[in-house]
């Protein structure tokens, strides 16, 4: 049985191999070639893809370049997902590579946030983080980090160092003995067939007569529909990282183990298929 | 100390508050509810006045600003206008200059009409509301965030640039999905900590979102006309020793 720290490097190591090709409407000086890239699931599309950005500006003309967006199949992608749940929730049983458009113009402002820069990813990142502690902690662990400690936690995700992140990532994971788990599951549940993005409340990791809540829980509460009974033939997969671990998994355990770099358990709801899944 | 942090029930007893006053008054506010659900939100549409000597603003043709907000209010905090911000957001804005003779002359200085619309969510996260918030153009085009700042009024954007996390950003709106300005919620608890506390301390009941929303309202246009503390019929008040 696999040692608990190894999951979190699986997680962090985690990668799609992905294809960016260049929108055909954009004005070129010469035919833009494709480009390849692994990227990891736990990161973010601005901090990764300056290499596609200067690929493609070598074919185009600085008059013709706005700000940078991608999408999937018609879907404008949300640079503020991490890039491993953008993947689960819209490309999960395609073939690989993952196949992603390039934009230069025409940005959906009525359907992306902008990101000038990369101090606004990392402005979301914390933002995600602090309200990740706010429901695990009531804000008191990451309140008495020092700056310094928040800025480790970011530089470690944008420079891909595994260790200089969960030195000080494990802080975040902590909680009272007696307690059991954490207050309240820092969660987010996203399905393509609703306007709404995502479902987040509270829930516990605990129940009153103390026992551990596992996913299975989580759903009955959140999103039923997810679930199959009885007899039913199963309609939907439910993804964490790509996998879809078993229901009875206690939920206090995805949460320190399965979370993304941002504190969130991210599980994506989609339609199912009856093959089996390989991992990640 | 009196707790500071609001529940979804007493969010939306707060809400049903704020709305029937809202109708006596025709204020416009009216609740979404999330289709099969209690859960919802409050939402309003304004349109609003905004002078562009606040802060070099777009004009009618496109885009043309500089993001420097810092450039109106010197350190001397000498300012083109002397003007209550609190009497201004609501309305049209004027500026008054003297005269010789001591009098004032009122003249409708330049400005941009702008479109706005105001959601208040209830964050369970921090167990406080939150003001969601977007403008357009009367041609339609939606603001950014820069150009957002020049609506600010410059003594409003002193303060929220010293507070840390960009008190306000680009955010997805957890309902609609889409792109709004939000009021990040993560202080809310400290600033309503004294004035939920100072009206248990008086027995006064408090309408939570109401007061909050009259403090983070008129920083980007939203008026909350007195009117609306007179008294009501039933309020929510949020008992102190009560176990969070």
């Amino acid at each position: 049985m696999a040692d608990d720290k190894d999951v979190l490097r699986d997680v962090w190591f985690g990668r799609i191999p992905t294809c960016f090709t260049l929108n055909p409407d954009e004005v070129t000086e010469r035919e833009a070639e494709a480009y390849y890239l692994l990227l990891p699931r736990v990161s973010y599309l601005p901090v990764v893809t300056d290499k596609v950005k200067k690929h493609f500006l070598k074919v185009m003309r600085a008059e013709d370049v706005e700000e940078m967006w991608f999408e999937y199949e018609g879907t404008p992608l949300k640079w503020h997902y991490p890039i491993g749940v953008l993947f689960d929730l819209h490309a999960s049983n395609t073939v690989l590579p993952w196949n992603i458009t390039v934009h230069f113009k025409n940005f959906p402002d009525q359907d992306l946030l902008h990101c000038p820069s990369n101090s606004i990813v990392e402005a979301h990142f914390m933002s995600s983080i602090k309200e990740a502690d706010a429901l695990k902690h009531k804000s008191q662990v990451v309140n008495d980090m020092q700056k310094k400690d928040h800025k480790q936690l970011w530089m470690g995700l944008q420079n891909d160092k595994f260790d200089q992140f969960w030195a000080m990532n494990r802080k975040l994971m902590e909680y009272p003995t007696e307690d059991g788990g954490f207050r309240y599951i820092p969660f987010r549940i996203y399905q393509t067939l609703s306007d709404r993005p995502f479902i987040q409340k509270l829930f516990r990791p605990v129940s009153p007569d103390c026992n551990a809540h596992t996913l299975g829980d989580l759903l009955k509460e959140m999103y039923p529909d997810a679930l199959t009974n009885d007899g039913e033939r199963k309609r939907y997969q439910v993804l964490i990282h790509g996998i879809e671990p078993l229901l009875e998994t206690p939920l206090q355990w995805l949460s320190e183990h399965l979370s993304h770099p941002d504190n969130f358990l991210h599980i994506c709801v989609v339609p199912g298929d009856l093959f089996h899944r390989s991992p990640y | 100390m009196s707790c500071s942090v609001l529940d979804e029930e007493q969010f939306r007893q707060c809400c049903q508050l704020l709305l029937q006053r809202s109708d006596q008054l025709g204020d416009g506010w009216s609740w979404e509810a999330v289709q099969g659900s209690e859960e919802g939100y409050l939402r309003k549409t304004a349109l609003r006045s905004v002078p562009s000597d606040w802060g070099p603003l777009h004009d009618q043709e496109g885009f043309n600003f500089h993001p420097q907000p810092q450039t109106l209010c010197d350190s001397t905090g000498h300012e083109k206008e002397e003007q209550d911000p609190a009497a201004s957001t609501g309305s049209v804005f004027l500026t008054a200059e003297e005269d010789d003779d001591g009098s004032y002359t009122v003249t409708n200085g330049s400005s941009l009409v702008l479109q706005y619309e105001y959601h208040i969510l209830f964050s369970c996260s921090y167990g406080a509301p939150v003001l969601y918030f977007r403008a357009f153009t009367l041609e339609g085009r939606s603001l950014a965030l820069e150009e957002m700042w020049s609506t600010i009024h410059p003594n409003y954007r002193l303060c929220l640039q010293n507070s840390p996390l960009n008190a306000i950003s680009q955010q997805e709106h957890p309902l609609l999905g889409q792109p709004f300005f939000f009021f990040h919620p993560c202080r809310t608890e400290e600033f309503m900590g004294p004035v939920l506390q100072a009206a248990s301390d008086q027995g006064r009941p408090v309408n939570y979102v109401l007061s909050w929303l009259s403090v983070v309202g008129p920083v980007v246009g939203l008026d909350v006309p007195l009117q609306y503390c007179t008294p009501l019929h039933s309020a929510v008040s949020l008992n102190s020793t009560k176990p969070h």
